[in-house]
């Protein structure tokens, strides 16, 4: 429970009070359960004549097979490559006709299939969303196809770019211990190349049932329409068994990781430090969500203000939470502070310069008007992710299948308002600890080839 | 094998060779028990509250019911990389950069801290042809962002530590974009679709970065931002007549200084087509651009050429992307299209692609740009892209921070605010005709320049089809 009456001894409470009460915003949500186990989630906005819609499998990353590395991402390409029903082209046609866009994308703990478009289109997308969960065209050309593309997705965000992805991709290797956790979900080309199409139909069977999923309708739509539609199209759908997960659990690590990495195509040495986070549900996770932001969310937050600005040491400075965001993830996850550092400068000094920000925090916890100002961007930033129909709808199916609860969508604002410093105190000491802490130290190759050559050249002129 | 070098002529021989594929659209059959698009709901169109201030300002509002939210977006026409000294690339982005830095009242920090407290925040941008200006805040904090991008836009005072930090970072910044092989070839493909003309100039140098001081930056400052030549939208939760209420009090007493910068010339309509190989040794992928001149925002051929870009290259379902991506599986993603700026602009495509299909990529882009200048568009096809076009209107106009940076946008390249609500009936009246002479118009493949950054040893043997590359680094 929140207790308001603390605030009460601060002046200009009727008018803080106010502004709060103005910039709150409810969202409706509606939901209700298939028989076959398909959860339906309806959030009504008639401000514009179109919907966002979102099917959320609880499946990610962490549940791929073990010699198939990549493959929960690889099969969220081949749900577009048609149906017996509807063969390969139909799916984009219809949503491009329909005025729409659609998308997906895989993380750890799901995979999610999204469109948006004029309601006009609502109805064609429900049937090709129940089409696609029936079953698909499993055929060698289409997957033949896809591994293609995904290993040009891989060549173009990986291999070809610099940096690699190693703030999002390598870090998550190196900070966790289970292979649920650690392996890269973008996948080795050699498992990508092995998959077959028993995969892809194994795949489908075991975790893309209605029973393991979650549809989401925001916009231009009652509920009962909503709730009509779904049981129009998607209520024959049998409900198939899911494969108990396995236990991938793991706890905050005692020591810390370190790792220098050689970048071929850089220029510029980068940093990525990660540490672990609080479960999901955790007491400590709004607490954390406020720490985030304290300490690097955007150009107020205390690591820029030390490290890009007064120390100048860092280019530029960003944060992530794992794959997805501070409310979306139901396994072991990282706070991971990225950055670009200069040449003059090091990952120590970088590291030393958050630990200084990060000790204060721990000592003195956080004054309240900083902490107000956190937490009122925090709670405008929750509400900015909302407002289009398709995100709306997205992170309705995300809560519901991570928490088991979308209303968690209006318990958020509350829980970040209740954080006290003491909180934030709390969670800095328990989490950002050098322990806790994974670090790596990406460098251009011709950085640590020069060290190295000078080394050589010193070893070898001894006798 | 002996090294052809191929006139136009030629070259367009060489290129015709290859046979027309069948649309991927045409291809398609329909499930028979698919269900049809309901009916659609009017476009809606709105209704955008308008005044001018006496001393030049416009000041557009569209109120909205949604979330607690406010957004301002305060356009400076005439005020970006168009109006970069020829020895001054991208000297816009510096200054825009440079705004939330510091103002006569505030340092750096303050400035981030208030618009944190806000819930918001206020950042600038440089384009072709203006800066912009872009602020939200919290519903109960809207009046105190106005001010604050006010005190922002007018009063910035570039501080010599500030500058110095920006150029000393905007120096490694260009030491990382350059690392990427798409900035490379925006900027070569920049350079040859518009030679000299300052739209050639948004990409900054290490010379331009050097050369900035604090009080160029002043005097720029000055020139470029002036009332008589800016715009200032107002969406979301506030009424118009306060929004212009407030509007008056935050930039009521702003004045003009001197006289205001020349407009600027007319970009190129026409370019000799290059072809340039980027070394990148090692590269796992070649990045290919193709390019040349296009049309002003303006122009009467612009609708056209909206619908042909959407058919051709925009989302998953145009044509080189069907072709090259779920054909081919070349490519993670391809795209093609125009650009439109106000006194110019610039057709291109491309796509990233492994390196032992960067000759035969290219060759698909060619196919499909003859093929859009040849063949008329197929019924069904037009009526998904002209519905793909109108959705996406729809689409954007949902969220509020769009709706006020399009119509920013809009006025900066010289579209009135009408426009926002005209386009989508004017699309629909595009004919298969006009979009087959846009297509012969300005997709010719004899008149794009070719660029491609790759490593030379995997893929220049590719390139010889397609006439000399000159190879550089």
């Amino acid at each position: 429970m929140r207790k308001h009456s603390l605030i009460a001894l601060f002046a200009g409470l009727a008018l803080s009070l106010a502004a709060q009460a103005a910039d709150r915003w409810q969202v409706p949500v509606a939901s209700k359960k298939l028989a076959n186990g398909l959860t339906v989630l309806v959030s009504p906005d008639h401000s514009s004549p179109t919907v966002g819609v979102s099917v959320v499998y609880h499946v990610g990353m962490r549940l791929e097979p073990k010699n198939r590395t990549g493959f929960a991402h690889l099969f969220e390409h081949l749900m577009f490559q048609g149906t017996p029903n509807a063969p390969k082209g139909v799916f984009d046609k219809v949503i491009t006709g329909g005025g729409g866009n659609n998308n997906g994308s895989t993380r750890p703990d799901f995979t999610n299939y999204i469109e948006t478009a004029p309601v006009s289109a609502l109805e064609s997308i429900l049937w090709l969303e129940a089409d696609r969960m029936k079953t698909l065209d499993f055929n060698p050309a289409t997957l033949k196809n896809q591994q293609d593309v995904v290993k040009e997705e891989i060549r173009v965000n990986v291999q070809n770019q610099p940096y690699g992805g190693f703030m999002w991709i390598d870090i998550g290797g190196l900070a966790f211990d289970k292979w649920e956790n650690n392996h890269d979900g973008y996948g080795s080309f050699k498992d990508l190349e092995n998959a077959s199409l028993d995969d892809v139909r194994a795949f489908h069977r075991d975790y893309y049932g209605p029973n393991n999923a979650v549809l989401s309708i925001a916009g231009d739509i009652t509920p009962a329409k909503a709730f009509a539609l779904a049981e129009k199209y998607f209520a024959a759908i049998p409900k198939r068994p899911t494969p108990a997960p396995s236990n991938f659990s793991e706890g905050l690590n005692t020591a810390e990781r370190r790792l220098v990495q050689s970048d071929k195509l850089a220029q510029v040495p980068a940093i990525a430090a990660a540490w672990k986070m609080p479960e999901r549900g955790s007491k400590d996770q709004p607490a954390m969500a406020v720490l985030g932001e304290l300490l690097a969310g955007g150009d107020a937050s205390r690591f820029y203000q030390s490290l890009v600005k007064g120390r100048e040491l860092a280019l530029n400075l960003e944060s992530l939470y794992g794959l997805t965001s501070i409310w979306e993830y139901d396994g072991p996850t990282i706070f991971t502070v990225f950055a670009l550092y200069k040449p003059d400068s090091s990952a120590d000094a970088l590291l030393s310069a958050m630990d200084e920000e990060i000790a204060k925090v721990v000592k003195d916890g956080v004054d309240e008007a900083t902490l107000k100002r956190v937490k009122t961007r925090l709670l405008a930033d929750w509400y900015n992710g909302l407002e289009s129909f398709l995100s709306r709808a997205d992170t309705l199916a995300k809560l519901q299948t991570l928490w088991g609860d979308a209303q968690v969508v209006n318990k958020i604002p509350g829980w970040i308002e209740g954080v006290k410093s003491a909180d934030v105190q709390r969670a800095a000491k328990t989490y950002l600890t050098v322990a806790n802490r994974s670090v790596i130290d990406r460098k251009p190759a011709a950085m640590l080839a020069a060290p190295a050559a000078a080394a050589d050249a010193a070893s070898s002129a001894k006798p | 094998m002996k090294q052809l070098k191929l006139t136009p002529l030629m070259l367009a021989a060489v290129l015709a060779v290859a046979p027309l594929a069948a649309s991927a659209a045409e291809a398609v059959k329909m499930p028979a028990d698919l269900p049809k698009y309901g009916q659609d709901k009017p476009i809606p169109v709105p209704h955008i509250s308008k005044k001018t201030l006496a001393n030049g300002l416009e000041v557009w509002v569209l109120p909205r019911q949604g979330l607690p939210r406010v957004d301002f977006v305060l356009a400076l026409r005439g005020a970006g990389y168009g109006a970069d000294a020829a020895d001054a690339p991208g000297r816009a982005k510096l200054l825009a950069g440079l705004l939330n830095e510091g103002t006569a009242k505030r340092d750096s920090r303050a400035i981030a801290e208030a618009a944190q407290g806000m819930g918001g925040g206020v950042g600038a941008g440089a384009s072709n042809d203006g800066i912009t200006l872009n602020a939200y805040a919290l519903k109960s904090h809207a009046s105190d962002m106005l001010r604050l991008l006010a005190e922002v836009a007018r009063q910035p005072s570039f501080p010599e530590g500030e500058v110095a930090l920006a150029k000393a970072n905007a120096l490694q910044a260009l030491k990382v974009a350059s690392a990427q092989p798409g900035f490379r070839a925006e900027k070569a493909l920049s350079q040859a679709i518009y030679g000299e003309h300052p739209y050639g100039r948004s990409q900054e140098t290490a010379e331009s970065i050097n050369a900035a001081t604090a009080e160029a930056l002043r005097a720029e400052h000055a020139r470029r931002f002036r009332p008589d030549r800016a715009l200032l939208v107002i969406t979301g939760q506030i009424s118009a007549a306060e929004a212009l209420k407030q509007a008056q009090a935050a930039f009521g007493d702003w004045q003009a200084q001197g006289p205001a910068p020349a407009e600027i010339a007319a970009a190129p309509t026409s370019a000799a087509p290059q072809r340039l190989l980027l070394e990148r040794p090692g590269s796992v992928q070649s990045t290919v651009r193709l390019g040349r001149p296009g049309i002003a925002a303006t122009s009467a051929e612009q609708v056209p050429l909206r619908l042909t870009s959407t058919i051709l290259g925009s989302g998953f379902s145009s044509r080189v992307n069907q072709n090259l991506r779920e054909e081919k599986g070349y490519t993670y993603g391809a795209s093609a299209g125009g650009r439109s700026f106000r006194v110019g602009g610039a057709i291109t495509g491309g796509a990233d692609v492994r390196n032992e299909v960067t000759g035969a990529a290219l060759q698909e882009f060619i196919k499909e740009y003859r093929r859009i200048g040849s063949d008329l568009v197929p019924a069904d096809e037009m009526e998904m892209s002209k519905r793909y076009v109108a959705g996406t209107y729809l689409l954007t106009t949902q969220l509020q921070g769009a709706v006020a940076q399009t119509l920013a946008n809009n006025w900066l390249v010289g579209r009135p605010a009408e426009y926002l609500g005209e386009y989508v009936p004017l699309i629909q009246k595009v004919t298969a005709e006009q979009v087959r002479e846009i297509g012969k118009k300005y997709f010719s493949p004899e008149t794009q320049s070719l660029i491609v950054v790759g490593d030379p040893s995997a893929v220049a043997e590719q390139l010889k089809a397609f006439g000399e590359f000159k190879v550089s680094r």
